[in-house]
């Protein structure tokens, strides 16, 4: 049964001169990690916006589980059904990592005493431990601050986790790292996790490769 | 509670913007304090100086509409005066019977000479003069301070007539206080009171009698009885007055009924003789009196309805009633009021500078913050929450500017407000010397023997109660949330229109 489902998925900008999705069907199950791939300007991060429900589409639908996510309130939707790791991280600079997760359990609604103890444990599961984690962001490095992105969307539990080219920023092991860990979210936590990219060998580590071109899915 | 948290955290953070609006939210409030408690205890010092007021008027010549209708000529002008007579007690009467009025009293006042037995207190040798027979060369200066007019004999003593305690406010402030015997009688009974100074001087006391003279006419004797002696704590800066003519000294003063005085003066007027001298003037001997009516009034307003109903009630427009206590209270006011009209423009400028700039610092500050919105909105906190946690920000640290504000302002508003009345009292002043010496009216001049007219000196207003009340913290708290309300819309309509999807675009 899939989590998440697209109907048509149209998208356009400019009120409609400029398109970007020309009917996208596709399903994604838990589970599983898919990834999106396609050339720069091809829609990607287009097409996570409106996965995340920060746009709605110009035409067709997006399904969470069975649900219109245009008839859901999408702010509860971003903050516990979903974690969206943004290709600039969009972390608060002024937080340190502890606090920035502390943040995303505020938001999920997550009634739990001891936060910082939730938020520690997912910043060690990303393997961020130690001192770094009353740091600030601007004192970690963009690996670590990376993490932190993972780290922040894992402690409220979501079922889909998006990821906008994850590795981008990063050097090949760091970023073979960060694969593992998404590897280990969809096998071991019964996951979702759609990542968009460029690179073929992020794709390596996808169950499932999704082909972006000319606003049409292959 | 997490907002709380987080409002409070930020505010930590980020010291340096949040300093910054702590400190011009705590200028507007010392300033806006100040000004506010200035404005109010000038309100209350102003109510409490109407309660004190007691308010007595007369009616007399309006002197300002003649001298306008006469423009430059004196003549015209002497004219005019001398064609309106001065109200009869009867007319006085008249129009005292109004609701405005609380009471009316009248005294007659003339002027006597003493006898062998009965000298009047001169002060010092030079003044002696003034007692003998070249004593009418005080007669025309007088004339031109609009008392006694016409010719005739100024003599050594003023004796006053009172027809009711209510009219005696020397003896009412104070300023005078029987020491021996009683007042006299309000009936004619020919019973008077004298100063201690001049009982002394004669060897007098209470049981004694007493014979006066008319100036005019040596053999014209009156005996009064003094029932009681009174001394006088009026301290005599009149120096200029006494060396002028005795009959002004205060010690000099007798006081008696109306019913006593008004019967000498128709007395002497039945058996006036009346002569016409080489110019054609007629001369009587009949002792000159001037008759007063002091209307007293409950308040302000009573005052005020009085004045506008006197032309209803038939007075001619040539008369007019005028107030020393009005004008010395509404002139003692004027310090206080420039004070209170400054703090108000004060208080305009502070709030709507304050206000803009504030307005314009919290544009820049959210502009700044663009990203924070974005995050927090991409992340899924709702916008109206995002809204909630800026403004819980702006308004802690603008509270506890306000009320840090408050109290220093409540620390230095009663210095403050003392020290700028007091400029405006010395302001006011100077502009009183000033107009004093247009008058010619300077220093002690005691050798050019003209007493000051009416620049009786203004007792200001000069000192102010400024205190912080409930009501002052009230209006400054409200001062406070509209101020933070107003500059934090513009942030808020930012964060309301922010488009969450922009956060994805903005690849830094
Ligand atoms: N806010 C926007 N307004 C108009 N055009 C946009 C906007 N955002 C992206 N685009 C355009 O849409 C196309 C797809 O962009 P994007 O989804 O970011 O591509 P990708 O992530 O695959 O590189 C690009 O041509 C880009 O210029
Ligand atoms: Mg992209």
């Amino acid at each position: 049964m899939s989590i998440l489902k697209l109907d048509n998925l149209t998208y356009s900008y400019d009120g409609g001169k400029k398109n970007i999705l020309n009917g996208i069907n596709l399903e994604f199950e838990k589970g599983k990690i898919y990834a999106i791939i396609g050339k720069s300007g091809e829609g990607k991060t287009t097409t996570l916006s409106l996965l995340s429900g920060l746009t709605s589409p110009t035409k067709g639908h997006i399904y969470y589980d069975d649900k219109d996510l245009n008839k859901i309130d999408k702010y509860k939707y971003r903050s516990k059904m979903v974690g969206v790791i943004f290709q600039g991280y969009n972390l608060l600079p002024q937080l340190t990592a502890e606090e920035n997760v502390i943040l995303a359990l505020d938001l999920a609604g997550k009634k739990i005493k001891h936060k910082k103890e939730v938020a520690k444990n997912a910043l060690l599961s990303v393997e961020l431990g130690g001192d770094k984690v009353r740091r600030r962001i601007l004192k970690l490095s963009g690996g670590e601050q990376q993490r932190v992105a993972i780290a922040r969307t894992l402690c409220y539990e979501p079922d889909i986790i998006f990821a906008d080219e994850p590795t981008g920023n990063l050097d090949n092991d760091t970023g073979d790292g960060i694969m593992k860990i998404f590897s280990k979210l969809a096998s071991e936590q019964n996951k979702c996790v759609i990542i968009v990219t460029h690179s073929d060998k992020v794709a390596s580590f996808a169950d499932k490769v999704i082909t972006l071109k000319d606003g049409l899915a292959e | 509670m997490y907002i709380i948290k987080n409002a409070m955290r930020n505010i930590s953070r980020s010291l340096g913007r949040n300093i910054l609006i702590g400190i011009i939210a705590f200028v507007i409030a010392v300033s806006s304090t100040v000004a506010i408690s200035i404005k109010q205890s000038a309100q209350t010092a102003e109510a409490e100086a109407l309660k004190n007021l007691t308010i007595t008027a007369s009616i007399g010549i309006d002197r300002t509409k003649l001298q306008s209708e006469a423009g430059t000529d004196r003549t015209v002008f002497r004219e005019l005066l001398s064609s309106v007579e001065t109200l009869s007690l009867e007319d006085m009467q008249k129009y005292s019977a109004s609701t405005e009025v609380k009471a009316f009293n009248y005294s007659l006042e003339s002027s006597l000479s003493g006898s062998d037995s009965f000298e009047a207190y001169t002060e010092t040798d030079t003044v002696v003069a003034a007692t003998d027979d070249t004593k009418d060369i005080n007669a025309p200066v007088k004339e031109n301070l609009g008392g006694f007019s016409g010719i005739g004999q100024q003599g050594d003593f003023t004796v006053i007539g009172y027809n009711n305690t209510g009219g005696m406010s020397n003896f009412i402030s104070g300023e005078n206080k029987i020491s021996d015997g009683t007042l006299f009688n309000f009936t004619n009974d020919n019973t008077c009171v004298i100063s201690d100074t001049l009982a002394a001087y004669n060897d007098l006391a209470v049981g004694d009698t007493i014979t006066v003279t008319n100036p005019n006419l040596d053999t014209e004797n009156y005996i009064l009885t003094i029932s009681g002696i009174y001394t006088s704590t009026s301290t005599s800066d009149s120096s200029i007055e006494m060396k002028f003519s005795t009959a002004q000294d205060p010690a000099n003063q007798i006081y008696t009924s109306y019913s006593t005085l008004s019967a000498i003066t128709t007395a002497s007027s039945t058996d006036a003789t009346v002569s016409t001298n080489t110019d054609g003037v007629e001369l009587t001997t009949a002792l000159r009196s001037t008759i007063s009516g002091v209307y007293s009034f409950a308040n302000i307003e009573d005052y005020n309805d009085y004045k506008d109903n006197l032309t209803n009630m038939g007075l001619s427009d040539n008369y007019t009633l005028t107030s020393t206590d009005v004008t010395q209270y509404e002139a003692s006011l004027a310090p206080i009021n420039n004070l209170s009209n400054f703090a108000n423009i004060f208080l305009i400028l502070v709030l709507s500078i304050g206000g803009v700039i504030l307005v314009v610092l919290n544009i820049f500050n959210i502009r700044e913050r663009k990203y924070e919105v974005g995050v927090l909105t991409a992340i899924g906190m709702k916008k109206y929450k995002v809204a909630t946690q800026f403004m819980t920000e702006l308004f802690m640290v603008t509270f506890v500017s306000i009320i840090i504000g408050t109290m220093a302002g409540a620390f230095i508003s009663v210095p403050t407000a003392n020290y700028l009345l007091e400029n405006q009292i010395s302001a006011a002043q100077s502009t009183e010397t000033q107009q004093a010496q247009n008058l010619g009216q300077v220093g002690s001049g005691g050798g050019l023997g003209i007493a000051p007219v009416s620049t009786e000196s203004v007792n200001y207003l000069d000192n102010i109660n400024a205190s912080i009340d409930l009501s002052v913290t009230a209006q400054l708290m409200g001062i406070g949330v509209l101020l933070t309300i107003v500059s934090s819309l513009g942030a808020m309509i930012f964060i309301v229109r922010f488009e969450p999807l922009k956060i994805l675009s903005n690849r830094n």
